[in-house]
């Protein structure tokens, strides 16, 4: 990947280095190419070949393996004969009977309703771009992308996962069930479709579509 | 390296939009791309920071003190604190895990408080000399600032897998709430803190236009 530190008198569209403030005037930059801030070396921008349609399908995969590992068993555990299964849900279900309701609506938020909202709202906004005229709310549903992107934790959910698994494999038989998998999944794509998601990029698009 | 007084955004009177990037002008309100509300670099996001970091930092005492984990294993019910967990999985055979619990639940928020902190007077007393520091600083805090989150999950998962009465069952303690708070404040403590204070302090910034 090919790497321009942007001149600042250089002509084209005018920003502020979101980190320190220096104005930058950024060039129209080729696919593949990378754009970083003269000054603190804050990475601006990045253009990526295809990049929404890659965005899209990742993004559709990603929804379609989240929907899978709702359905089947997440883990199992195996002792003195008895067998415990338990589906992704249950992990929230079960904090709330024990009256820790406040991190039941935390894992429920940051592993599931927040990045199956951002799928869904890349999606919607992805579709947007490729029709003639905007479907309604597609600047407040973008704007609510990058909101709500920091508090996505489904990755950091799996690390837990791995964690509990080994722990209690000291214990008794554990075994990681297809709806593990199929998150497994589902963080590869949401991670991948994420990565193409760039702020200067997609705004700019949606910019020059409204002309 | 050449920076004027000019070539910062806020000396020409305008602002980035921090969601779209879109540069307005600062008599804006809103963003003339995306239609968020602007507001400018001020001493308040700084207030904000304080606050939210004092509350990691008074969230952080039960956090550890509490115990995150009750294990009833045969009839006996045992306690274990974030620490405890590690000590007790220091054993051979699970120190990856013990380690990566111990960076994840002692290390991380340690060091994120402190790194926010150091933040947070170095802006105020414009001290600009260790400025490559303080952004390196700032770009891995607000990247390591979620994966604190491990230890809270796993208690999650390991109570809603191991419920087999009184042979072996797992119950959340109290440390999970207060280090779920410590680790959301930590978090928007790092969102509110304004990078482009660690650059608003140049020294040739302060030279007067003619």
């Amino acid at each position: 990947m090919k790497h321009t530190s942007v001149m600042t008198q250089e002509p084209g569209s005018t920003i502020a280095c979101h980190e320190c403030d220096l104005l930058i005037s950024l060039p129209e930059l080729e696919h593949g190419q990378t754009a970083s801030c003269p000054r603190c070396n804050h990475l601006l921008t990045r253009r990526f070949l295809g990049a929404q349609n890659r965005m899209l399908a990742l993004a559709i995969s990603s929804l379609i393996f989240l929907a899978f590992s709702l359905t089947f068993p997440f883990m199992s555990f195996t002792s003195q004969g008895k067998e415990f299964v338990i589906s992704f849900s249950d992990t929230i279900i079960s904090m709330m009977l024990m009256d820790y309701f406040s991190i039941a609506m935390l894992l429920f938020f940051t592993t599931l309703l927040i990045p199956a909202f951002c799928l869904l709202s890349l999606i919607y906004v992805l579709i947007s771009l490729q029709r003639k005229h905007f479907l309604p709310y597609t600047h407040q549903v973008l704007h609510l992308v990058f909101i709500l992107v920091d508090w996505n934790m489904a990755e950091i959910f799996l690390v837990a996962v791995l964690v509990s698994f080994i722990k209690v494999s000291s214990l008794a038989t554990v075994t990681l069930g297809l709806s593990f998998w199929s998150y497994v999944l589902f963080i590869i794509c949401l991670v991948a479709s994420l990565s193409l998601l760039d702020r200067y990029q997609i705004w700019r698009k949606v910019k020059l579509h409204e002309r | 390296m050449k920076d004027s007084h000019r070539d910062n955004a806020e000396q020409n009177h305008q602002y980035g939009c921090p969601v779209c990037l879109t540069l307005n002008d600062m008599s804006h309100a809103r963003c003339r791309t995306c239609n968020r509300h602007l507001h400018l670099i001020n001493s308040k996001s700084l207030q904000h920071t304080v606050a939210l970091l004092v509350t990691s930092i008074l969230l952080y005492i039960p956090a550890n003190l509490l115990p995150i984990m009750y294990t009833n294993w045969l009839g006996q019910k045992t306690a274990s604190t974030i620490m405890g967990g590690v000590i007790s999985l220091w054993e051979p055979g699970t120190y990856p895990i013990a380690v990566v619990i111990f960076v994840a639940s002692i290390l991380v928020p340690i060091g994120k408080i402190l790194a926010l902190s150091w933040l947070c007077i170095s802006v105020t007393i414009k001290k600009s000399d260790s400025r490559r520091i303080n952004v390196e600083l700032y770009r891995l805090t607000e990247l390591i600032g979620r994966w604190s989150m491990v230890d809270v999950f796993a208690v999650a998962i390991l109570a809603a897998l191991i419920q087999m009465g009184q042979i072996m069952s797992v119950y959340p303690g109290a440390a999970a709430l207060a280090f779920a708070g410590m680790v959301i404040t930590t978090m928007l403590a790092a969102m509110t803190f304004d990078p482009r204070l660690m650059w608003a302090n140049q020294p040739h910034i302060f030279i007067k236009e003619k």
